[in-house]
């Protein structure tokens, strides 16, 4: 027996353009201005056979409707009651709340914040009350669908379907896909999910075909009458073509169909009798089966648990001084560049642990998620024990995420599942409890069989539970390693369930514990690990991993193996690195006085920072440092190759590019110094604390991010704000910092009014700094009459002016 | 699908600072280096919607068929003579942007070279189409691209812009508060169309006003073609409407 399948309708703005709406005109202020027109478009497809009519609110949000005179309550209201009245003359059919996309891009991409665009929806789903249904359509930010997604399950007990729009490459404009759809949306717990608008009916049969593969939802689906003509904007799919290109997908677990853009009473007249023809006949399809797979996904990128997935484990101040630092100084970029160092290396998801005493783990939790998912594309497991930190990490996400961890506890248990439950994530589910870690495998296995019953109980799926049997360190409980590797294979195999491991942890203590990380590696994978987390730096894990999916046929004809070992040269123990190039002397004046004062390899470094050669001035740095003073390095060599640099630049025969290339080598050069004053107890000495930040409203900054680069050349403490950074966050910060100096740029006009509010928040604040501006479409008198103390004409420019301030 | 051609790097370099001076080999590399990153980020896609001028005064021009008016002298005196304005909105997608984000936490140099080098592929995508355009209309002679936020056309018509071309739906295009667009490699544009024939007897008209003939004689008063006077550069030379009273 099929299923019934509800008849949707079609195009709404088209059909209102040929009732007289002009192209650019607001549609839903129809709702209260011609409540007759927009009847009768729904009384057309009433007629037609719709069981399901869309109310006329695709874009009745606040931003949207700002310039219509009405507000969302009465547009909405309205439409609700135009649609209802056109639905009693056929009994049985629905009102569906129409929701679009706001019409903003939300951060990182655009200025709207998740928190805000959750609001705009609240507003649009409270409004739109009397609906027996919300509809999400339209959609191309995954995170934006989110957000409207998170606002209809938590402001309305209404059933909730939500459609994409995809482009020809099975993506969205931002990139999502239809399997990150699949898996974030059906987590979050749409009743329906599926696609509209964008494309034709045979231009999506491909991606309804997916979908059905990978979701246990039913599908929706609202194609466009074909592709439009860019000059004409008709459309070139007939409804009988269309109708027939749907029949054909309508085994493939469709619930719900009708059309989009270009779309008319006719097509569904057509499609009503593809559908009632359909589900009269007897035919037996042959379809493909439906995943057992689970997996998580960024908004990009999905990860299925289909073979062993390398979680990285270095974003964790666990044992680490410098990432502590970082943590506890906000140092963005050094945990990000942790995060794509780790990515480059093959991790395919990254653990993040923000936890640190004096850290409040939350809002750190949730600042690194958004940050972590604006630069890499790898989903993230969320590790933290504490529900809060948790649940706000979940709901800032993008995608569907793992969480590490619950536990046996009951604590834990009811804290941590009804959140992986609401936001439909994967768990991690570590085998210990009140009475700590059982020693026997038996123990470990009876925690995992109680965890997964209270998961499932919650409607958690078995697939998305992955169990962690605890590693022990080999060194101080060896009988314990089997113990470990024995509770793992009882759970793969007796609970069906995913398996973690923390791996590095075995080696503790240990010499060489790359081998034995590497072993116990390829132990635990032979008994069914999936989820190793683990350094994917390490070259002889990552190794191991790669030679047992090799050996274990999962990469078929060795072609990952191949390409990552295809310039291999096995080492000999007397083996010495090869030759270096060194840098050929530049020959000025400053290199003779180098040579002369430091000697050969100083010079060079110098001469290495003026050709742009970032590895050999680390490897040089690293051999100075053992005979040389750090201070006499960063002083008598790096910084006058800076100055040469700049000169250079400030007399047009060094241009930008060269500038930057130059002060990266000198920042990673500085890296190593600042390790090597770490380690020997040195005291760093800052030349002074700078504010930075790119102006509210504004979101270029990569020419802050330059002038960044220059100033920590030049031995500046940067506090770098970021950009579309209110007044108010400047203030604090200067307050807090009581930077001598703030820095701000904007690169439009339009945003040239904040810059001037907020060198005037700071002078309201009464705060003593100066300020020194900069941007493209500023000029020295405007910056003077914004009331700014410099003006910054370029990155080399601010340096000096900061050199000036700081009086060194 | 919008093709994308090999970056301009004479473009690009004009970008960085370079002027006349090539840059050397060190960053030529680099910009070889960054170029694939750069072309597998890249989803170009534009949208545009060509419409008929109605009324083309000093201070405002009313297109057929949309709700949009542009305003200010500027594209007044960008638009004087045209029959049609094409609107038109590109963009390279947000796979730049976030390309552009990690270069800047990993990769300063390549960053900047990235960010000028996607500045050159949007404005080959603009000259791109403008070589299609002319292929649409062989008769019709092409404005330059004038952008909201030149001279005095407001910016402000951002958001209007994209709503008549749909560009959120159509190319994911959308404007921040302040009208930054987003995708941050962007473009929005008005052309203006002027048959070539209308050009040339402007330009004829422009010779004898130069030389101080009697334009009326060179164009036989009142038989220009135009239905109106308003909007005419040359109402106030010519004696069409005079005669008519």
């Amino acid at each position: 027996m099929k299923s019934k399948i509800q008849i949707l309708d079609g195009g709404m703005g088209t059909q209102l353009q040929a009732l007289g709406l002009p192209l650019g005109g607001i549609p839903e202020v129809w709702n209260i201005t011609e409540p007759d027109k927009v009847i009768r478009v729904h009384e057309g497809y009433l007629a037609a056979g719709s069981d399901v009519v869309y109310t006329n609110t695709f874009g009745a949000n606040r931003y949207k409707m700002a310039a219509s005179g009405y507000t969302v309550r009465e547009l909405i209201g309205a439409a609700v009651r135009n649609a209802r009245k056109a639905c009693f003359a056929h009994p049985g059919t629905k009102v569906a709340l129409d929701i679009g996309p706001i019409g903003k891009m939300l951060a990182p991409l655009g200025d709207l914040s998740f928190e805000e665009a959750y609001d705009i929806f609240a507003e649009e789903i409270e409004a739109g009350a009397e609906a027996d249904l919300i509809v999400i359509e339209t959609m191309s930010d995954l995170y934006e669908t989110k957000a409207a997604l998170l606002a209809a399950k938590e402001r309305s007990d209404k059933p909730v379907y939500v459609t994409m729009s995809f482009e020809a490459n099975a993506r969205t404009f931002t990139g999502t896909s239809i399997d990150c759809m699949a898996l974030t949306l059906s987590g979050l717990g749409a009743d329906a999910i599926g696609f509209n608008c964008s494309l034709g009916p045979e231009e999506l049969a491909p991606m309804v075909k997916r979908l059905y593969e990978i979701t246990e939802l039913p599908i929706v689906l609202k194609p466009n009458a074909g592709l439009p003509d860019p000059v004409t904007n008709t459309y070139n799919v007939s409804p009988d073509e269309f109708a027939d290109c749907i029949a054909e997908l309508l085994p493939y677990g469709i619930a719900a169909v009708g059309g989009c853009c270009g779309t008319t009473p006719e097509y569904i007249r057509a499609l009503k009798k593809r559908v009632d023809a359909f589900l009269s006949e007897e035919k037996e399809y042959d379809l493909p089966g439906k995943t057992k797979l689970t997996g998580i996904c960024s908004s990009t990128d999905a990860v299925w648990f289909s073979e062993p997935r390398v979680i990285g484990e270095r974003i964790n101040p666990t044992g680490k001084k410098k990432f502590q630092e970082a943590l506890r100084a906000g140092d963005m970029d050094y945990i990000l560049s942790q995060a794509v160092s780790q990515v480059e290396a093959g991790a395919d998801i990254l653990d993040v642990n923000v936890g640190l005493p004096g850290v409040d783990e939350k809002e750190m939790m949730v600042r690194v998620v958004r940050e972590l998912q604006a630069v890499v594309n790898v989903p993230l497991q969320i590790d933290s024990n504490i529900p809060e930190v948790v649940e706000a990490a979940l709901r800032a996400y993008n995608g569907r995420a793992l969480v590490n961890s619950v536990n046996g506890e009951e604590k834990s248990l009811a804290g941590i599942l009804p959140i992986v439950r609401k936001y439909g994530a994967a768990v991690v589910g570590l085998t210990l409890d009140e009475g700590g870690i059982p020693k026997q495998a038996e123990g470990r296995f009876a925690i995992a069989k109680r965890i997964v019953e209270r998961a499932e109980a919650l409607g958690i799926r078995r697939r998305d539970i992955q169990i962690d049997c605890l590693t022990l360190t080999a060194s101080a409980e060896q009988e314990a390693v089997k113990e470990t590797l024995t509770a793992l294979k009882m759970a793969r195999e007796q609970l069906g369930t995913g398996a973690v491991l923390g791996v590095s942890n075995i080696s503790f203590g240990l010499p060489n514990r790359d081998l034995v990380n590497s072993t116990f590696l390829t132990l635990a994978l032979q008994n069914g690990l999936t989820l190793p987390i683990m350094n994917p730096n390490s070259e002889a894990m990552m190794g191991a991993l790669r030679a047992y999916r090799l050996l274990m046929n999962i990469d078929e004809h060795a072609i990952a193996f191949t390409e990552a070992y295809k310039n291999f040269v096995p080492q000999k123990a007397e083996a010495k690195p090869g030759a270096e190039i060194p840098v050929g002397a530049v020959q000025d004046e400053t290199e003779g006085k180098i040579r002369a004062q430091f000697g050969d390899a100083p010079a060079e470094l110098y001469a290495a920072v003026l050709s742009g050669r970032a590895e050999r001035g680390e490897k040089l740095t690293v051999e100075l440092l053992k005979t040389m003073d750090s201070m006499d390095l960063v002083n008598g060599v790096l910084i006058p190759a800076l100055d040469t640099v700049g000169a250079g630049f400030e007399k047009g025969t060094v241009f930008l590019p060269q500038l930057i290339l130059s002060a990266s080598v000198v920042q990673g050069a500085f890296g190593r110094i600042k390790e090597h004053m770490q380690s020997t107890g040195m005291k760093q000495v800052s030349k002074g604390e700078i504010v930075l930040a790119t102006v509210k409203g504004d979101i270029h900054d990569i020419g802050k991010n330059i002038v960044k680069v220059l100033l920590e050349n030049y031995g500046f403490t940067v506090h770098d704000l970021g950009k579309d950074v209110p007044p108010e966050a400047v203030v604090e910060a200067a307050k807090k910092t009581g930077a001598p100096l703030v820095g701000l740029s904007a690169l439009m006009t339009t945003t040239l009014g904040s810059m001037e509010e907020t060198i005037r928040a700071l002078k309201a604040a009464g705060l003593s700094c100066k300020t020194v501006v900069g941007g493209a479409v500023l000029t020295p008198e405007y910056a003077k009459s914004i009331g700014a103390d410099y003006y910054g004409s370029d990155a080399k420019a601010t340096v000096d002016i900061a050199k000036e301030v700081f009086g060194c | 699908m919008v093709k994308l051609k090999p970056i301009n790097r004479k473009e690009a370099a004009l970008y960085l600072g370079y002027g006349k001076n090539e840059p050397d080999e060190v960053i030529k590399n680099l910009m070889d280096e960054c170029e694939g990153p750069l072309m597998d980020a890249c989803h170009p896609a534009f949208s545009f919607g060509v419409f008929d001028i109605l009324t083309c005064s000093e201070e405002k021009i009313v297109l057929s068929e949309c709700t949009l008016t542009l305003t200010g002298k500027d594209i007044g005196k960008l638009l004087r003579g045209c029959s049609k304005a094409v609107l038109f909105a590109a963009t390279l997608g947000s796979g730049v942007d976030a390309l552009l984000r990690k270069l800047q936490i990993t990769n300063m140099p390549k960053a900047l070279l990235t960010d000028a080098m996607a500045g050159a592929a949007i404005e080959q995508i603009c000259n791109d189409f403008q070589e299609d355009l002319q292929a649409r209309f062989p008769n019709m002679q092409q404005t330059m691209r004038y952008s909201p936020g030149y001279g005095d056309l407001p910016l402000d018509l951002q958001k209007d812009l994209l709503a008549t071309l749909e560009a959120g739906k159509r190319i994911g295009l959308s404007v921040t508060e302040s009208n930054m667009l987003t995708p941050l490699k962007s473009v929005t544009a008005i052309i203006g169309l002027r048959d070539i024939e209308e050009e040339e007897r402007l330009n004829r008209l422009k010779d004898a006003l130069a030389s101080g003939a009697d334009i009326n004689a060179e164009l036989s008063i009142g038989n220009c073609g135009k239905e109106a006077c308003e909007g005419c550069a040359y109402a106030a030379k010519c004696h069409r409407g005079d005669r008519k009273e």
